[in-house]
């Protein structure tokens, strides 16, 4: 069986976890440009009520085989030096991170490109799931457009 | 002949469980007819079906301690 990278992170993704992936970039001198995408859990109003969170759960066996054949596809496709994903499980208040993409490449345009294709093809192929959590202990089911 | 099913998101409002076994089914149509009737509601629902961690298309054949998922519409990110 083939051992897939993890993405899957316990609740938000901290700022400081994000400042640490960078950093740690710092020594590979043949990068010369990185592009982040970074999900937030916004505040929606529904129906007057608002969002306070959203509570994320996952096919996980699935969603990790799946992702290793996007990073597969965009290695082949874009010039990369690395690349870098994390999705959160669990519960994930409005304002927080639940998504970190970071492509890195020697000029900027690799970067650019693989970081928009892969958040998008995370978002339509990868079997996540986001409950939406309302102010009142109510919840909807999250869809993405 | 038994599947184990796994079950995701809005589907386990409707079957009020995140897994189950279906006994005596030979294919992914016989198995959604007979989870149809264990769980009134579900045929209104949408979903994929992951055979083996395989998505399928059209009717499926199923074997012995097979693992099936029902999938909802994504929405990670």
């Amino acid at each position: 069986m083939t051992k897939h990278k993890n993405i899957f992170v316990g609740g938000a993704i901290s700022a400081a976890f994000i400042a640490e992936k960078i950093q740690a970039h710092q020594d590979k001198l043949n990068i010369g440009g990185h592009s982040i995408f970074l999900g937030q859990v916004r505040a929606d109003d529904i129906d007057n009520k608002k969002v306070t969170a959203i509570e994320y759960t996952s096919y996980e066996e699935l969603a990790l085989e799946k992702m290793s054949e996007v990073r597969e596809d965009a290695f082949n496709k874009y010039d990369l030096t690395c690349m870098h994903i994390y999705h959160s499980l669990g519960k994930v208040n409005a304002g927080e991170i639940c998504l970190f993409v970071f492509t890195s490449s020697a000029h900027r345009k690799a970067a650019i490109d693989a970081c928009e294709e892969v958040v998008e093809r995370i978002k339509k192929e990868l079997p996540i799931w986001g409950k939406e959590l309302f102010e009142d202990d109510t919840y909807q089911w999250k869809e993405n457009n | 002949m038994k599947v184990n099913v796994l079950i995701f998101g809005p589907l386990k409002d409707v079957t009020g469980t995140h897994v189950c076994q279906v006994i005596d089914v030979a294919d992914t149509s016989e198995m959604v007819t007979k989870m149809n009737k264990m769980y009134p509601g579900l045929d209104k629902m949408k979903f994929l079906i992951a055979v083996e961690k395989e998505i399928v298309q059209g009717n499926t054949m199923l074997k012995d301690n097979y693992t099936v998922a029902l999938l909802p519409p994504y929405s990670g990110g």
